[in-house]
């Protein structure tokens, strides 16, 4: 395995409903990485695309609809699935491609359109698709499965109302000074907690909607363009891990969850992380930026624990005495996170890749995290899907 | 015994109330002892030879081990006749089983929620379909 580097990132900004196609803000997101790196299309030698599940053939097909926008070239493209953690697998195939040296430098990009209203069941097969009897019999949008985690959370430790409505506070700063964020208004502490309850004790601020967005990065082992790029970003590891049985976490669409824990919570993200560590030599020690999946207030607490920032049952103290503001030891979602973004379901990932490869650039704006040489992007997928980036500068 | 009569749930196989009480539809491995629900989403621990998994009854009654409050109407395809929001979803421990399983809460004041209560399997019903018969789902209330 050879070393990889990101060079060039590209990013269309996050935004609600359009009645543009999807492979109008991937193509925005993928010019911008190219002309970021200087890179010429032609120089591109595999394309990962993180697919758009509501896209039908198009959005299955999303690498194949993206290639011929800018000049097919026979490449391998490659679509992918994998729920919300799907910009990581893109990710990590291009990344597996060029260390391997099977190409010198590929694509991985992901774009989204928000659907316009509910997200629901995408097929009538009960016997099949557990997902259609939750839809249909158990009355559960996905808010709900949090919602339940959260409860068992402020039963078994302190967490307070307060920490959730902190959490939205924290983002919505860094949010209002990103340029590519959705949701740019900051809130106050009292606004957050005055807003109404989704599902108690989730409150509207503390989750995040869906949103239409793209992203793009350019993935090389390439001397010349590594030389030439502004500030190339090492990927020390970038992984995948999916859910280890006996996990109690009752993941979106399931119906149950086991009582006994025989695993860790969101062991999917647990696996991720860890095999991250060990892969790149880096631990949680080491990270000067991360950023993780705040889908609610309660997955940016419990993600502090299950990646090994703090232990079990710690995350609010650290949320409570600044450790993980700018400026902090360790600063979460300097991009303002989901909740300013919202999920852009294949394109979120790759976002969150870069940006951590914007703080080691210092590209941060106000919301640069001072010396950062190391940082985490932690993603998260329902029914068991996730992904880990670790870089470097 | 509740009245069963011209009672259909909306999709088969999860809740039954044959033997007079309701009680959800698992199933067992018997080679791992892993219980799921629903009994056609198999789930087994890793190198279980999958041999003897049985259809079995889930008890009647369990303990909360978690709930919520849906404020909102849940989108299509769900639907209900009567507006029930807010209504409250629990996660319901079977302990013996090793399962907690979700439902939605009825019957149930639900500021009495708490952590622990006991509570039981129940129907409740969400519209009449053509046939004039009651479509109900699985749900879970307190004891009384």
């Amino acid at each position: 395995m050879r070393d990889v580097y990101i060079v060039g990132t590209g990013i269309h900004p996050w935004t609600g409903f359009s009645e543009q196609v999807f492979a109008d803000f991937a193509a925005v997101a993928v010019e911008g990485a190219l002309k970021d790196a200087g890179v010429e299309w032609q120089k591109i030698q595999a394309i990962m695309a993180g697919i758009f599940i509501y896209g039908g053939n198009a959005g299955h097909l999303s690498g194949q609809y993206l290639e011929s926008i800018f000049g097919e070239t026979g490449v391998p493209v490659v679509n992918v699935y994998n729920a919300c953690a799907t910009g990581s697998a893109a990710i990590r195939m291009a990344f597996n491609s060029v260390a391997a040296g099977e190409t010198d430098t590929a694509l991985a990009f992901g774009a989204d359109v928000s659907p316009k209203g509910f997200l629901t069941a995408k097929s009538d097969n009960a016997v099949q698709d557990r997902d259609v009897i939750r839809w249909k019999m158990g009355g559960m949008p996905n808010p709900i499965y949090w919602a339940l985690e959260c409860r068992k959370r402020m039963e078994k430790y302190d967490t307070t109302e307060e920490d959730l409505a902190l959490v939205k506070v924290l983002m919505s700063e860094y949010g209002s000074k990103n340029p590519d964020a959705r949701f740019k208004k900051p809130y106050s502490l009292e606004e957050v907690m005055n807003s109404v309850y989704v599902c108690d004790p989730l409150r509207l601020f503390e989750i995040c909607p869906v949103s239409t967005g793209a992203a793009a990065v350019i993935i090389t082992a390439d001397p010349e363009l590594i030389k030439k790029a502004d500030k190339p970003v090492k990927i020390n590891a970038t992984t995948m891990g999916s859910a280890i049985y006996g996990d109690p976490t009752i993941r979106i669409s399931a119906l149950s969850c086991p009582a006994t824990p025989e695993a860790p919570m969101l062991s999917e993200s647990y696996s991720a992380s860890r095999q991250a560590y060990e892969k790149s030599g880096i631990g949680p020690e080491d990270i000067d930026v991360l950023e993780l999946p705040d889908n609610s207030s309660w997955h940016y607490l419990v993600y502090l624990e299950t990646c090994g920032f703090c232990k079990e049952g710690e995350a609010d103290k650290m949320l409570r005495d600044g450790e993980t503001k700018i400026g902090g030891k360790l600063p979460v979602n300097p991009s303002g996170g989901f909740s300013s973004h919202g999920e852009a379901l294949s394109a979120q990932a790759i976002w969150q890749v870069i940006e951590c490869a914007n703080q080691l650039r210092g590209r941060g704006g106000e919301r640069q995290v001072e010396g950062a040489k190391v940082a985490m992007a932690q993603t998260y997928g329902l029914m068991g899907n996730s992904g880990t980036t670790i870089m470097s500068i | 015994m509740e009245n069963m009569a011209n009672k259909v749930a909306r999709i088969p196989n999860l809740v039954d109330w044959s033997t007079g009480e309701v009680r959800l539809m698992s199933a067992k491995c018997n080679s791992c002892g892993t219980y799921f629900f629903p009994k056609e989403h198999y789930q087994h621990r890793p190198g279980c030879s999958r041999e003897g998994v049985e259809e079995v009854l889930l008890p009647k009654k369990g303990k909360l081990a978690s709930y919520t409050i849906q404020h909102y109407p849940c989108p299509p395809p769900f639907k209900t006749e009567k507006k029930i929001t807010p209504y409250g979803i629990g996660l319901v421990e079977f302990t013996d089983e090793n399962i907690q399983v979700a439902g939605i809460i009825t019957d149930t004041d639900l500021k009495s929620l708490k952590i622990g209560m006991e509570m039981e399997t129940t129907t409740l019903p969400m519209y009449t379909n053509e046939e004039k018969q009651e479509v109900v789902t699985w749900a879970f209330r307190a004891v009384q």
